[in-house]
């Protein structure tokens, strides 16, 4: 049986917030395509490195080039037809060759890349990593001979970081504010401008504004560029071959982040397509135990039970007047170490 | 064990780090409610939580210290610091409010990387002084990092200015453990136990006079009979079965602590249901064996 999901959509992006086995269920969704006969590619930006550990693989094995991990999916799954790749993208050389992508001139990026504000921005500015992911998902999307492509978010508190985080960052390119910046004559028509200048110079110590006005100097030079790819993967997001998936745990914090994610995704105009919960208990049938300890621990997993029960029963309630995608995958008795576990995984969905 | 929680309970400033869904947010609610049960002014701090009104200051119950509880929000922690930085330049309140509505300044205060993070731990960095103990719940380990990493980054970039000195100051506050504790919790799958013992090892890089504290957390009932063995099946059928896995299973994942030297404090799994926070405090994280 073929996943609906898959038959639809080209692309699916799965977001969530941490801990609920979003790179796992990424990586099991692109193993499901290629059991398929698709040729599918799983992209994670994951600074645990999850996904090298859930594929049995060192955490060196996963890179920035797609690695083909075929010939282990067929040793595990030898009637398999498609193929399987992970990419674990590089995000700060990434970055670096993005900024040489929006200029001809090697000269300005390496103004870009050597300042000091960059230095650190390419590192630790919060939209980076997920603006860097988008990048990638955008020049693989345009790779035809992928016919699935599996995009796992980075991790977050708030699963709607990673769709502002391409705004956040066009925000720094901004025209009219660099401008201010750029062009003395802006700056002093600006009212007051010279006097916040003092103050800020004031507050920062020496040497922080020169960083800042060549940093603004250099991506003045680039900003035009940028926003037109900006435009170009968002369009690609709201476009029929992209769908967003959301993994959440049976837990009552899922309820309310599913009520987000899809008003966030309706009031960005993107396709939401599903809901997986995973680690699910409902299918253990109840059993008896020998002694009053193991009672104890047989009450508890029945109270989790009943719970998931009724969070599932919520859960479909805001659901239901999409026509998405559910599925509930048991939790595993084990932790994910091999393709073989992924296939498990996979034949839940 | 007893002793290291002890040495989380004795300091002003407790930053409580970890995984998402570990459970931080009970652990530190519950060490907030232990401060203040005890007599002690405290303050529970949260990270723009989205599910609750931000940046405001809530009292909560009363009971003998008093605690509140904050969801600080990085705007308005950035128009605090700004209007008692310019205060101290001898600037007057006019020129805050043309600084702080100034397009470049909104833009930087929104956009320049880091700044979130910094202006937030400025923020907990100040209400130190006002409360007896501060208890912090990270957002998430990468934040965690982020945030210190951030800090000393602007203490490099900004030199000699009065934002250096407080980023070093700040360093300094949260690197000193007389002043600052960090406790690091976990639960017993595989993960969240690694990413504590890479996180504890980064902090170590950050603060080598000040090694955190871990906290174990979610622990299902260990079951005798059962045997630290890998299971074959991928999944269970039975109550049971998942039981004895769940409990071997565990037992197994704890290796990566106890292999590493890790000593820790241990916290049930509580049944759903439960006032969790209330329970963790009642027991106290620090007293179970």
């Amino acid at each position: 049986m073929t996943m609906p999901i898959l038959d639809q959509r080209r692309i699916i992006i799965t977001c969530g917030t941490g801990g609920v086995g979003k790179t796992t269920l990424s990586a099991a969704l692109a193993v499901r395509a290629a059991l398929e006969g698709k040729n599918a590619v799983v992209i994670t930006i994951d600074p645990a490195k999850r996904l090298a550990t859930s594929l049995g693989l060192s955490v060196e094995a996963l890179g920035d080039k797609p690695e083909d991990l075929t010939p282990a999916l067929k040793a595990a799954a030898p009637h398999c037809k498609g193929r399987l790749h992970a990419i674990v993208p590089d995000t700060r050389k990434t970055f670096e060759d993005f900024i040489h992508s929006l200029t001809s001139s090697p000269s300005v990026a390496d103004r870009v890349i050597r300042n000091p504000i960059f230095q650190i921005f390419a590192k630790e500015f919060s939209g980076t990593n997920e603006y860097m992911a988008l990048e990638r998902l955008y020049s693989l999307a345009l790779d035809r001979r992928y016919d699935c492509i599996v995009l796992d978010t980075p991790p977050s508190r708030n699963t709607l970081a990673f769709l502002d985080a391409p705004s956040l960052l066009a925000r720094l390119f901004e025209e009219k504010l660099i401008r201010w910046l750029v062009l003395p004559a802006n700056k002093l028509m600006a009212s007051g401008i010279q006097k916040i200048l003092t103050v800020l110079e004031k507050l920062t110590g020496e040497g922080f504004m020169t960083h800042l006005f060549e940093f603004a100097a250099a991506l003045f030079e680039v900003q035009g560029t940028f926003v037109a790819n900006l435009k170009k993967i968002n369009a690609l997001l709201a476009s029929e071959e992209v769908g967003f998936v959301m993994v959440a745990g049976p837990s009552p914090e899922a309820v309310p982040e599913i009520r987000h994610f899809i008003s966030a995704l309706d009031s960005h105009q993107l396709h939401f397509d599903g809901i997986l919960v995973n680690r699910t208990l409902g299918h253990l049938k109840r059993s008896d135990a020998n002694d009053p300890e193991t009672e104890k621990a047989l009450k508890l997993v029945e109270a989790m039970q009943e719970r998931e029960r009724k969070i599932l029963t919520e859960i479909r309630g805001e659901t239901k007047t999409a026509s998405v995608y559910e599925a509930e995958l048991p939790e595993l008795s084990r932790d994910v170490h091999s393709i073989e576990d992924l296939i498990h995984v996979a034949q839940k969905f | 064990m007893r002793e290291e929680m002890h040495m989380v309970k004795s300091r002003p400033l407790v930053f409580v780090h970890g995984k998402g869904g570990v459970g931080k947010t009970c652990i530190s609610q519950a060490l907030a409610l232990e401060f203040a049960r005890s007599g002690k002014r405290t303050l529970w701090v949260e990270f723009e939580n989205p599910s609750r009104p931000m940046g405001e200051l809530h009292r909560q119950e009363v009971h003998l210290g008093g605690l509140w509880h904050l969801n600080a929000e990085s705007m308005k922690a950035f128009d605090e610091y700004a209007a008692l930085k310019i205060g101290k330049l001898g600037g007057l309140p006019g020129l805050t409010k043309l600084f702080l509505q100034n397009k470049l300044i909104q833009y930087l205060a929104k956009a320049a990387p880091g700044i979130h993070e910094l202006v937030l731990l400025g923020k907990v960095w100040y209400e130190r002084t006002r409360y007896d103990h501060v208890v912090i719940d990270m957002p998430s380990t990468g934040y965690s990092l982020a945030m210190f990493q951030s800090t000393l980054n602007f203490a490099k970039l900004f030199r000699g200015g009065p934002l250096n000195r407080d980023a070093e100051a700040m360093l300094a506050t949260v690197g000193n453990p007389e002043e600052t504790s960090h406790l690091i919790v976990g639960i017993p799958e595989e993960m969240p136990l690694r990413e504590a013992l890479e996180l504890d090892q980064y902090m170590k890089g950050f603060f080598p006079n000040n090694p955190s504290a871990f906290v174990l957390n979610k622990r299902f009932p260990k079951l005798r009979a059962v045997e630290e063995t890998e299971s074959a099946a991928p999944f269970s059928n039975t109550t049971l079965e998942y039981a004895e896995r769940r409990s071997s299973l565990e037992a197994r994942n704890l290796r990566l602590w106890s292999d590493a030297g890790v000593a820790f404090s241990e916290i049930p799994l509580f049944a759903p249901g439960e006032k969790v926070a209330e329970r963790i405090a009642s027991i106290g994280a620090g007293h179970i064996p």
